[in-house]
């Protein structure tokens, strides 16, 4: 071979010391106790929040998480109010942001001119990385404003006296409100879940496509009969995923939702959820009071729920990408 | 060195056909010029393709004979920056003319590509789907449209106690012929088929060529294929391509044993490509 070559002789590498013999311990030592660190921190937190929130738990018994007293005067707390309004918002957050999404996500796959969809993602994606307390201001001093003025009242008017979905639309037009809500909340969850609609759309294979073009279907149909079937179940995990934000955001929220704890099924009714009460209450609540435990026992529930959407979008989004 | 063993003499064997194409000119191409962008991909192509009869195109890759079946069915309009420029009669309307909306070539002109595509939906659906776009049947009707082509397409046996069941579960074979019925549901008058037994097996190969020589009856087909002895079997026509030009096109039998350009004789000797 090449007798030029430098470096350690020819036959003599085994010789020498091996490098890792420490090192490299150490190196696995120290990722173990990353990974581990991980699972103790959640662990540490699930058990801070139970066992806060015990107290509660014993005191109004499991009855606290569908009663729906909330005042502080007499100590009666449930979390009834608060779990509804946070499922509330979330879904109408969800319900708006679908449609958007899909129309986002499947404009910049299959529509855009080339030149056109680096600036749309781009801004879809600036989206998200607005803070949420900006989203809360916005939405206190422009978006409220506007609801008020021009939406509510038309709608009070219009959809009011039906009946069923009528109920949906009555109360004074105050602008705060469960709508609002959801729908600061849905221009939060669009970007994530327009996001994922584009990994999906693009995973979808062209020759797929083309052979739904290739039977006279026009780019509606391709869409609507090959594209989204195809990543149907991943695309409901990305919406779990975006309900998950949406259900425990909390500085927008508590800006534009009217914080009152009140349980009511009109859109417009001021409400309050679990991230906005919290967020409000807890500077009141002095060390080792009910209501700091109430308010950890709040916290607990939305850990659960959060969990529960998270671990579903999970496994819906895995089943897919194994396929 | 080169490995590829001497195949003429087997391509000779294999042409079973003397007769020579008759029939009406189907597909006519007239000056025809393709551009993926800057890259002048076919330079002026004019041949034509006789109703229902094969024509193969061969020769190299990236010589442009797949860019041809993609403009026969306007699928290249799909993609922005590729474009067409001069004529293709079809039945002697311009297929690139503002005439015909490409959903409705696409209807008429079919296509089964490299490998099989089954939509995520059961067998029935799959070819339904394409007939729905087009026709409205009654549920009768459309049974009845269902088992026509998995029939024509030699795979209605295999099928017909599990229509509604996921295209998927089937075998590659299988659903490359579930392909083929799915683009026949639609009754077009010309298949296009890009290279279809290429993802498969030997056995399923061989049914796909029977398969081609009994449609021919009633489609007019364009077949893209590396595989000569494929061309030389199923053709009537063949047309050799190289670097986007029409090299040679004539009667497949011609062309396998005694072609006139000494590039089409390398090519099918395997000298290159």
């Amino acid at each position: 071979m090449d007798a030029t070559l430098s470096g350690t002789p020819a036959g003599q590498v085994l010789a020498q010391k091996p490098t890792g013999r420490i090192s490299d311990p150490i190196f696995v030592g120290l990722l173990w106790a990353s990974g581990i660190f991980v699972l103790i921190l959640l662990g540490l937190i699930i058990a801070m929040l139970f066992e806060g929130g015990l107290p509660a738990l014993r005191e109004f018994g499991i009855q606290f998480l569908w009663s729906t007293s909330w005042n502080p005067v007499t100590e009666r707390f449930g979390a009834g109010v608060m779990v509804f309004g946070t499922l509330f918002s979330a879904v109408i957050a969800v319900i708006v942001a679908l449609p958007l999404s899909f129309g986002i996500a499947f404009f910049l796959t299959e529509i855009a001119p080339g030149p056109l969809r680096r600036p749309i993602g781009v801004a879809v994606q600036l989206l998200a990385a607005i803070p949420s307390i900006i989203y809360g201001m916005w939405g206190f001093f422009v978006v409220v404003p506007l609801i008020a003025a021009y939406v509510q009242p038309p709608l009070i008017e219009w959809l009011g006296p039906l009946p069923v979905i009528g109920a949906l639309f009555q109360g004074p037009p105050l602008g705060a409100g469960m709508l609002t809500a959801g729908l600061i909340l849905a221009l939060m969850i669009v970007p994530f879940i327009t996001a994922m609609f584009v990994e999906v759309l693009e995973s979808v294979p062209p020759m797929l496509k083309e052979s739904a073009y290739g039977v006279g279907a026009t780019t509606y149909e391709v869409y609507r009969n090959v594209s989204v079937p195809y990543g149907r179940t991943a695309m409901v995990g990305a919406v779990m995923l975006g309900l998950g934000r949406a259900l425990g955001e909390t500085m927008a929220v508590t800006f534009v939702i009217g914080n009152a704890t009140r349980m009511s099924a009109s859109l417009f009714a001021p409400g309050a959820t679990i991230a906005s009460t919290i967020a409000n209450e807890f500077p009141e609540a002095s060390m080792g009071s009910l209501k700091l435990q109430s308010l950890l026992q709040l916290g607990f529930i939305l850990f659960v729920i959060s969990f529960i959407v998270l671990a579903l979008s999970r496994v819906l989004v895995r089943s897919k990408l194994k396929s | 060195m080169n490995f590829a063993p001497d195949t003429s003499l087997d391509i000779a064997s294999a042409v079973n056909r003397a007769t020579v194409p008759a029939g009406a000119t189907k597909l006519k191409v007239e000056k025809l010029n393709f551009y993926y962008g800057e890259n002048h991909a076919l330079k002026n192509i004019n041949f034509d393709i006789p109703e229902k009869r094969v024509t193969a195109m061969i020769g190299p890759s990236g010589c442009g004979k797949s860019t041809l079946l993609r403009v026969f069915n306007r699928m290249f309009q799909l993609y922005p920056g590729q474009r067409a420029e001069g004529k293709i009669l079809f039945d002697g309307t311009d297929l690139l003319g503002k005439e015909l909306d490409s959903t409705v070539v696409r209807s008429r002109i079919g296509m089964v590509f490299q490998k099989p595509t089954p939509f995520p939906m059961s067998i029935y659906d799959n070819i339904a789907f394409g007939v729905k776009l087009h026709e409205s049947l009654s549920k009768a009707q459309m049974d009845e449209r269902v088992e026509w082509c998995l029939r024509k397409a030699a795979i209605w046996e295999e099928t017909k106690d599990r229509l509604h069941t996921s295209a998927l579960g089937m075998s590659g074979g299988q659903q490359q012929r579930l392909c083929i019925a799915r683009t026949i549901a639609v009754r077009p008058e010309v298949i296009l088929l890009d290279e279809p037994t290429s993802a498969l097996d030997p056995i399923s190969t061989s049914k796909i060529e029977d398969l081609i020589d009994e449609l021919k009856q009633e489609f007019t087909i364009v077949i893209v294929t590396h595989n000569m002895q494929q061309a030389a079997r199923c053709a009537d026509i063949t047309a050799f391509f190289y670097l986007g030009e029409l090299i040679e096109v004539g009667v497949s039998a011609d062309i396998f044993t005694n072609p006139r350009e000494p590039r089409t004789r390398d090519y099918i000797t395997g000298r290159f490509g």
